[in-house]
């Protein structure tokens, strides 16, 4: 497979003028839309099941299956467009809101013409100021051409779009929390079932997808589906934005195809590590996803069957690069503070698991633990797996699990270290 | 063969017992008169007993720093008293690191059986029995020992204050 | 009708049911905090973990809808396991104060960690502070650390009183129930949020700090705030009634009462009430048995008849007695004293009709619609008109008044008693004692009645329905029911043998009392 880049969505990111409508047209803009509205709705969401389009937020749920659940009983239903790219290490969506956010708008309108909707909302995270201020700019321009409103290019097609954002929440990435917010409560996730696809914004049918995904839907229904699926590998076809982190040499958004191995996206494509320094981990997909050690990450490709075969996962695609110059123990330190700060505080298990893991992987940073505490943050990470109504203390928990066990030996020692230098007036 | 002793009739004779009874107190009467140091037994009440600190003998209920009563009203003693000697009535403290306090906390001595089941029960070490032991009165209502008998009676010396401290409770996070 | 397995025995549960119900339904026990039967399913609190054959990851059960054959297990390891550690989460931020909590003794969160719990807890960190003592309104505290953060109460603002005054706010471990500033918890359903919280960390301004709970009896009775006749539970012990809970009933008042209902043991209390029997008048009053001024009224009832005829007595009830005391009350007068001059006297008909949309009515005595049946029943029309000419002609000589056991809700008693007292004699039959009693020149006997909770009987409620309570305790052994009363006017004697005792004596430690020898 060939160790470059395969630019689909990132094509004309370099280009200034690729962010205003009158540049987009240039590069073939909403030539796509007017061709999609001339389709069969039908006919674009079997497009779409037939590309294999995998949801790029993290959870890689087939997006056409997603949209097929859509119950057909007339109800006003909602597209909601998820820009609030929270997971640490992510930073895909943030740059095709700024520099491509027609592509993005445009995606959303084939999509919500597929699945028959009339309205939309862009959540973009809090933080992303300048993001909204483009992706706003770009729905007035939009607005402005005859792109959205009543009637878009004659087709008899009304949609209307609207940019929301929350506090800076993580947990209103998390879809139902994101519905939560949207309707103006406090931002936490739902109770599934209803899935959002029966009941969800306003307990109306609702589909939430990623920027990534509706973007590519733009370029699924381009080139059509079999040539979608010539990137890629057979079930994880397409391509996708990696936001890669952490010590290379050149850090940054990477679009390759699906399947890639991480060993040449890491050391041809980002320039490898500093000299003189060794590769000691990788997570491949956003704080969230279980770490992989540096040999397990030069035999792994980037697609969610080898990820998940390797008791990882693909995530949102940040991969964050950790060299042998980084302390394991507070790494995992400070995800576990990240955890602790972002859980909503519904569920019992993750509001106090996540506090509890936090304190003591504070505790073991500092010194003021024992051996045996390791071990009890791999028994609390245990009880919160999938005992939560979101993933958020899946989340955590895998994290913390996969960092015990495949450093434990630097856990060890990173305690034993810590009592030579405490010395024994420390623990008094 | 029967196993009931019976008493022979040498027995029957009761003098020679009473004689060695006689002969030992009168031994032990004349060596007090030449040895009183030596006794066995006090002058009672010129002489008192001081027993040791973990003598179960009159209740105290112990103090804070500044004097004020530890005891939280929570009733455990008065729960777990199977004399169900203790009353106790409980109000809301105005110190907001206090939630609740005794505003009575009476025990009726005549009831108590001394068994420390109070001491016991206290989670926060508030009643102690102490080495005093003198419960007589003149009057019967003497008897009901209220807060100010039990924590600041003229022996305890303005109180006793209990090891615990709040400051040291609330920074171990209790 | 699904039929399902639960832990092996097969049962049949409702359609439309979740598994938790069907737990209920059947008796099985399972953990649980969030969940209530009367609010919407929250599904935080983790508990009610179910392993459901062909279900990969365990579900909740309150949130689990059955389906015909469903095999469903809670005492499996894993899921025993999960409560376990599912009570430590909970218990993590909990400051284990249950010795000054309010709650302890009927904790949610004690008895399912007795029951349900790991015995060896592995936290050994610093517990996050929170606010304590927080006034969240005129009846509710709230001790946030306590607090575990099931957001019953929240619901309950939400979806039962609909007054919202409750949220979560901030995030995390950091969470706290609280209140947006200027805007306290003052709805008239306020305390459900008490009864509701598994935990001690809303207490009722009310009873808080009053009572331990294992010093508390508990008796079930009707609540005679007002006519909608709300199921309650009524606590009590060797010092008078402490506070009063709602019954589940579905019919009539669901899981809640209203917080002005809860008062309503107040004028129960000694302190409150008539004690013996009293005559006399313009408040020099001979105090006597209750027995003996009944009789010594029966007689000068009957000399009245016997000497005036029967339309010189007259009657007046309130609507704040059972069903069956009118009865014989009635019989009494309209056959043994052949008068039909009875007359109801209504409180407040100007806001008889009012009503909240929950529960609370503003004819606040319970059995309003028991004592006009009876006077329909008996045929009897007098009409309060009548009453006032005849006692301004003064033919009407003796008149006796069944006067009302909660006088707070009769703000024209004064006015009432002055009215009364137009005539020659006055026999006042009340549960409390009346300060306007003193003023009055007629010659009055005071007997002192039961209250609610002393008598067995039935009330009617708004809606018809009968319903019956029974003798919770006794809080004045000298005081009668209205029929006991008859029985000593017409010149019976009572069965002595069946007369109850006074409260009185050593409160009793009912957790050690009921759990036998040591």
């Amino acid at each position: 497979m060939p160790s470059q880049q395969s630019l689909l969505l990132s094509e004309h990111y370099g280009k200034p003028d690729f962010a205003k409508l009158e540049g987009y047209k240039k590069h073939g803009g909403y030539a796509v839309l007017a061709k999609a509205l001339k389709m069969e709705p039908k006919a674009i969401i079997d497009e779409v099941k037939s590309s294999g389009l995998r949801g790029r937020g993290g959870a890689g749920f087939p997006t056409g299956m997603k949209w097929s659940f859509l119950p057909a009983n007339g109800e006003p239903r909602y597209l909601l467009c998820n820009a609030d790219e929270g997971e640490p290490g992510t930073f895909k969506d943030r740059l095709m809101m700024e520099r491509a956010p027609h592509q993005l708008i445009e995606g959303m309108i084939i999509s919500a013409f597929a699945i028959g909707c009339k309205k939309s909302y862009i959540y973009i995270r809090g933080e992303y100021d300048f993001a909204k201020e483009v992706v706003a700019g770009a729905i007035v321009e939009a607005y402005k051409a005859g792109l959205l409103g009543k009637n878009i290019l004659g087709s008899g097609f009304d949609h209307d779009m609207d940019v929301y954002s929350g506090a800076g929440a993580y947990i209103c990435g998390e879809e139902t929390g994101m519905i939560s917010s949207l309707e103006g409560l406090k931002g936490q996730p739902k109770l599934k079932p209803p899935f959002p696809a029966v009941q969800g914004y306003l307990r109306k049918p609702t589909i939430v997808n990623n920027v990534e995904t509706l973007a590519a839907v733009k370029y699924i229904i381009r080139d059509g589906a079999p040539a979608y699926k010539k990137y890629g590998t057979e079930k994880s076809p397409g391509t996708k934005l990696f936001s890669v982190s952490g010590n290379v040499v050149k850090p940054g958004n990477y679009e390759v195809v699906l399947g890639m191995p991480l060993k040449d996206l890491i050391f041809d494509l980002c320039g490898g590590l500093k000299p003189g320094r060794k590769l000691k981990a990788v997570i491949p997909g956003g704080s969230s996803a279980p770490v992989l050690t540096a040999e397990e990450a030069m035999k792994a490709t980037m697609d969610y069957e080898c990820l998940a075969q390797m008791g990882s996962m693909l995530g949102s695609g940040a991969i964050i690069v950790i060299d042998d110059s980084n302390s394991m123990v507070d790494l995992l330190q400070v995800i576990m503070h990240f955890y602790h700060h972002e859980s909503c505080g519904q569920c019992t298990p993750c509001r106090e698991g996540t506090g509890w893991l936090s304190k003591i992987l504070h505790d073991i940073a500092s010194g003021h633990a024992e051996v045996k505490d390791i071990d009890l943050v791999k028994k609390i990470s245990e009880q919160m797996m999938g005992k939560t109504i979101c993933a958020l203390s899946d989340a955590a928990a895998m994290a913390a699990i996969s960092f015990v066990t495949k450093f434990r030996s630097e856990f060890e020692q990173h305690l034993q270290a810590g009592k030579r230098t405490l010395g024994s007036s420390a623990h008094a | 063969m029967s196993l009931v002793k019976r008493p022979t009739a040498s027995a029957e004779w009761f003098l020679p017992g009473i004689l060695a009874g006689m002969w030992f107190t009168l031994r032990k009467m004349v060596f007090n008169i030449f040895h009183q140091s030596k006794m066995e037994t006090l002058n009672y009440p010129e002489q008192k007993y001081e027993y040791g600190p973990r003598f179960k003998g009159n209740h105290v209920l112990t103090v804070k720093k500044d004097g004020s009563i530890r005891c939280t009203a929570c009733m455990l003693c008065a729960t777990n008293c199977p004399a169900q000697c203790i009353k106790i009535t409980a109000a809301e403290s105005t110190d907001p690191t206090v939630e609740k306090y005794p505003i009575a906390y009476e025990i009726d001595v005549l009831r108590c059986v001394f068994c420390g089941f109070c001491e016991e029960a206290c989670p926060v070490d508030a009643i102690r029995m102490g080495p005093e032991w003198q419960t007589a009165a003149l009057n019967g209502s003497k008897f009901t020992y209220d807060i100010q008998q039990l924590a600041y009676r003229p022996q305890l010396k303005g109180g006793i204050v209990s090891v615990l401290d709040d400051h040291e409770r609330h920074g171990a996070g209790i | 009708m699904p039929k399902i397995k639960i832990n092996g025995n097969e049962v049949e549960v409702p359609q439309g049911s979740t598994i938790i119900q069907a737990f209920k339904a059947t008796g099985v026990e399972i953990c649980h905090y969030c969940w209530h039967p009367g609010l919407s399913v929250a599904g935080v609190c983790r508990l009610c973990m179910v392993q459901i054959e062909g279900m990969p990851k365990l579900q909740i059960a309150c949130n689990t809808e059955v389906k015909e054959g469903m095999v469903i297990n809670n005492t499996s390891d894993v899921v025993k396991e999960t409560v376990r550690w599912g009570l430590d989460f909970h218990l993590i931020n909990h400051p284990l104060d249950c010795p000054i909590c309010d709650q302890a003794g009927e904790c949610g969160l004690q008895d399912q960690y007795m029951k349900f719990g790991q015995y060896d807890p592995e936290m050994a960190e610093n517990k996050v502070k929170k606010h304590k003592v927080v006034d969240l309104g005129p009846t509710v505290v709230l001790d946030s650390e306590r607090c575990i953060l099931c957001s019953r109460c929240v619901r309950f603002t939400d979806e039962v009183s609909k007054t919202n005054e409750l949220g979560i706010f901030n995030r995390g471990d950091r969470c706290e129930i609280g209140t947006v500033a200027g805007k306290p918890l003052a709805n008239n359903y306020s305390l459900n949020t008490v009864d509701i919280c598994p935990v001690g960390a809303l207490t009722s301004k009310d009873f808080r700090f009053r009572q331990r709970v294992w010093y508390l009896k508990e008796a079930d009775s009707i609540c005679p705030g007002c006519s909608t006749g709300c199921n309650v539970k009524v606590n009590y012990n060797e010092e008078g009634l402490w506070r009063i809970r709602p019954r589940e009933n579905k019919e009539v008042n669901g899981h809640w009462m209203c917080d002005v209902g809860r008062d309503s043991y107040k004028f129960v209390n000694l302190k409150n009430r008539l004690v013996a029997g009293k005559v006399g008048q313009r408040g020099s009053w001979q105090e006597v048995t209750a027995t003996d001024a009944a009789r010594s009224a029966g007689l000068k009832l009957r000399e009245t008849v016997a000497q005036h005829g029967p339309d010189s007595v007259a009657l007046v009830v309130t609507g704040q007695y059972t069903n069956e005391e009118y009865h014989r009350l009635f019989t009494f007068f309209t056959v043994n004293l052949e008068s039909n001059n009875i007359f109801h006297w209504m409180n407040n008909p100007e806001t008889t009709k009012d009503f909240d949309g929950l529960l609370f009515r503003g004819d606040r005595n319970p059995n309003t619609k028991g004592v006009v049946d009876a006077l329909g029943s008996f045929a009897l029309k007098a009409k309060w008109e009548d009453l006032q000419s005849q006692l301004s002609s003064r033919k009407i000589k003796v008149v006796v008044v069944a006067g009302p056991e909660n006088q707070a809700v009769f703000p024209d008693m004064t006015e009432k008693i002055t009215f009364f007292a137009q005539a020659e004699s006055m026999i006042w039959l009340t549960a409390g004692q009346s300060e306007a009693l003193n003023q009055t020149g007629a010659e009055t006997w005071q007997i002192p009645l039961k209250t609610y909770i002393e008598k067995s009987g039935s009330f009617t409620n708004v809606q018809g329905k009968v319903q019956t309570f029974k003798v919770g305790t006794t809080i004045v052994a000298q005081a009668f029911t209205l029929s006991e009363v008859v029985e000593l006017f017409s010149g019976q004697e009572l069965n002595w043998n069946l007369r109850p005792h006074s409260l009185g004596g050593v409160k009793t430690n009912y957790s050690i009392a009921n759990r036998g020898a040591l």
